[in-house]
């Protein structure tokens, strides 16, 4: 299935070669977010948010065909 | 001859306004070795000589500016100044801590700390230089804004790079939210600007010549090395160079950690945008505040035409652009930046002032505050035209900007009409951009910090629950954050507890807290620290002296009055957001804060019914004569 997707900050540098131009990626049908952030090879110990078509969603969410997924992380600092 | 191997002088300055004395005293070393320095020397001091219901703008409080063995450029982290003093806006213990050179020319003038006393009958600005102290009239500075009164004392003083840190008109007019200024940096929070004004004293300048003597400087040269080096492996801290704090807001937007429109929501799904429109449009470039710093998040950015036209400054914090965006329902950026750099100008607290707005905005929208009371102005949510104005006419005590320069729970309880709910604080201090809501130990830190609901010490709670930091923090009893759920409420006082000893620890030690953001943690703090001083202090002993500290700030409060009712939350803080990407979202909901304060008062050792701290444990942290 065909997702859109985008990280932020820290995370920016895991996308690297793996998101094509128009910002997607090719998954498994019904991979979960704890699933993408493997694909990415993010390390589970950090900290991340996920919005899903602009909705929070935990890391078992489930994705479907065409989802855009929001991948956060935090520098920290306030 | 002091008895003091490195990293102090042993001595502090005095400055007794009212007979302009100044006096340079012995400081007796085993006092810093149970405090340090920082906000940790400060309470030790402070305690003792400000007496209990101190009225905090009249002569009898004082305002220390104290330094620790770590401010120092070549520090990773080293270039701060603390303030500490009873608090204008809170009546309750007042801490800020203000980035920039200003502390370590203090140090190396030969001070440890500086403690200004009494009131002088005319303004005046005071200098420091080595052992050369004088005091000067000020009353050419009256009136003038920041940017202007650094440059008049550097001019007179024919030296364009003393340090020089000041009080905008807001400190002249006793504004609670005012701000001491180090260039467009701000000791921000609880009203240090306004106890300097009630002294007159509208300036200080400060240059040192010395060498701090350092106890082991082979071990201090390579512990520096080993920081520096985690550091520019550290993404935080790359991304903080090139982000600044700011690129953290639609990160935080998304965790539900954005308090919208004075704290209706927790998120607003509009940072991305206006984050983008920032570092697209108006960010310059980035700034260390203080020399040799090697992460600089500082923000340069300028409105370059139209009304919000702005000069090149430095501001756009993530606090700053967030008050005057989300907390005011406002999506115009330029507005934002101009706010901003208006209230370093004034020298008010850019995150008090974005909430008093929103305070302001939400009794206007209730009919509590009428459009004749608000000068015309139209304050509907979200207007741009209104924030500059607000900014200044509160940095005047023009108008309705008189009773908003007193706070929010001040102007409520002046209001009535059931305006204290939208006045969102904790202890006086208005809460800043950070929510509860996207995670429970900010709940309890919020409540329990004792300088009111700030930014600064609770900001763990969210990067524990949402980020999963640790800060090396494990092995000190910290549970793992990958095992601990950001919506649950059981356990996370406990939680609290350990983080707040060591999480005070940059304010004890005057080292930017961003940098265990970047990786370094205490364990480093207390080797570098070791390297200084010669003592032979490790993190287990920093956290009892962080927890020693947190009491003896709880005794100052609770000798004036405060008790567990001043450690509970708004109401709205703990409910279900109204709008946003969370409004559906029940885990949200802060169910039992009291179970959370019970439980974070037993991991303390303080009584659950008042909140004070019992006489076993004050026996344990030797603070029994206390």
């Amino acid at each position: 299935m065909k997702i859109k997707i985008k990280l932020y900050t820290i995370l920016e540098k895991y996308a690297k070669g793996k998101v094509s131009e128009d910002n997607t990626i090719i998954l498994p049908k019904a991979t979960t977010l704890l699933g993408l952030t493997r694909y990415f090879n993010i390390p589970d110990k950090i900290g991340m948010v996920f919005l899903v078509n602009d909705l929070p969603q935990d890391k078992e969410y489930r994705l479907s065909e065409g989802d855009e997924v929001k991948v956060f992380s935090f520098i920290g600092g306030g | 001859m002091n008895n003091f191997r490195g990293g102090y002088y042993g001595k502090q300055l005095r400055v007794s306004l009212d007979s302009k004395k100044i006096v340079k005293e012995n400081i007796d070393a085993s006092i810093l070795r149970k405090y340090l320095g920082g906000a940790g020397y400060a309470v030790r001091v402070l305690y003792d000589e400000i007496p209990k219901g101190t009225n905090p703008l009249l002569p009898e409080n004082k305002l220390m500016f104290i330094t620790s063995p770590l401010t120092d450029n070549r520090i990773p982290g080293g270039g701060s100044i603390m303030l500490c003093f009873k608090s204008p806006l809170t009546n309750a213990w007042g801490e800020s801590r203000c980035g920039g050179d200003f502390g370590p020319n203090l140090k190396s003038a030969g001070y440890d700390a500086l403690i200004i006393e009494g009131k002088s009958d005319l303004p005046v600005f005071l200098v420091i230089n080595d052992d050369r102290v004088f005091i000067r009239s000020a009353k050419h500075l009256i009136g003038k804004k920041i940017t202007e009164k650094i440059k008049i004392i550097r001019d007179e003083l024919k030296d364009p790079k003393i340090s020089v840190m000041c009080i905008g008109l807001a400190g002249e007019n006793l504004v609670k939210i005012a701000t001491v200024m180090f260039e467009h940096r701000a000791a921000g929070r609880c009203g240090a600007g306004a106890v300097m004004g009630s002294k007159n004293l509208i300036g200080i300048a400060v240059k040192g010549s010395h060498k701090t003597p350092i106890a082991q400087p082979e071990k201090l040269t390579k512990t520096i090395k080993t920081c520096l080096k985690i550091l520019r492996e550290n993404d935080f801290a790359t991304n903080l160079k090139k982000h600044g704090t700011t690129g953290d807001m639609a990160a935080n937007d998304a965790a539900g950690d954005w308090p919208t429109k004075n704290w209706h929501s927790n998120s607003w799904g509009k940072a991305e945008q206006i984050y983008d429109q920032f570092f697209n449009k108006y960010l310059v470039k980035n700034h260390g505040c203080y020399t040799g710093c090697p992460i600089a998040c500082g923000r340069i950015s300028e409105v370059r035409e139209g009304r919000f036209k702005t000069p090149l400054h430095e501001g756009s914090e993530y606090e700053s652009l967030s008050a005057f965006t989300a907390f005011v329902f406002n999506e115009n950026i330029e507005a934002a930046i101009h706010a901003t750099y208006l209230c370093n100008e004034f020298g008010i607290d850019t995150i008090s002032a974005g909430a008093i707005i929103a305070f302001a905005m939400e009794c206007y929208e209730n009919g509590i505050l009428k459009k004749e009371e608000v000068g015309g102005i139209n304050l509907n949510w979200g207007n741009p035209a209104a924030l500059p104005e607000l900014v200044r006419m509160i940095s005047l005590r023009e108008g309705i900007g008189d009773m908003l320069a007193e706070g929010v729970k001040i102007a409520s309880e002046r209001l009535g009409g059931g305006s204290e709910k939208y006045a969102i604080h904790g202890k006086g201090l208005e809460a800043p951009a950070h929510d509860p809501r996207s995670g429970k130990v900010l709940g309890v830190a919020y409540g329990t910090a004792n300088r009111g609901m700030c930014h600064i010490h609770p900001l763990e709670g969210m990067a524990y629950d949402s980020g999963k930091m640790d800060w090396g923090l494990m092995k000190y009893g910290v549970p793992d954050p990958n095992t601990v759920d950001r919506w649950d409420e059981k356990g996370k006082g406990k939680i609290v507890k350990i983080l707040q000893d060591a999480l005070i620890l940059p304010d004890i030690l005057n080292t930017c807290k961003f940098f265990m953001y970047g990786g370094i943690y205490i364990d480093h703090l207390a080797e570098l620290l070791s390297a200084v001083t010669g003592w032979n202090i490790d993190g287990q002993e920093l956290l009892e002296i962080g927890e020693r500290v947190i009491n003896l700030q709880r005794l100052f409060n609770v000798r004036e009055g405060f008790h567990r009712d001043d450690d509970l939350l708004p109401e709205r803080m703990k409910q279900k957001p109204a709008f946003g990407f969370y409004e559906n979202e029940d885990r949200c909901v802060i169910k039992d804060y009291e179970g959370m304060l019970d439980e974070y008062y037993k991991a303390r050792g303080w009584d659950t019914e008042t909140g004070t701290p019992i006489k076993e444990k004050l026996l344990e942290l030797e603070l029994h004569e206390k």
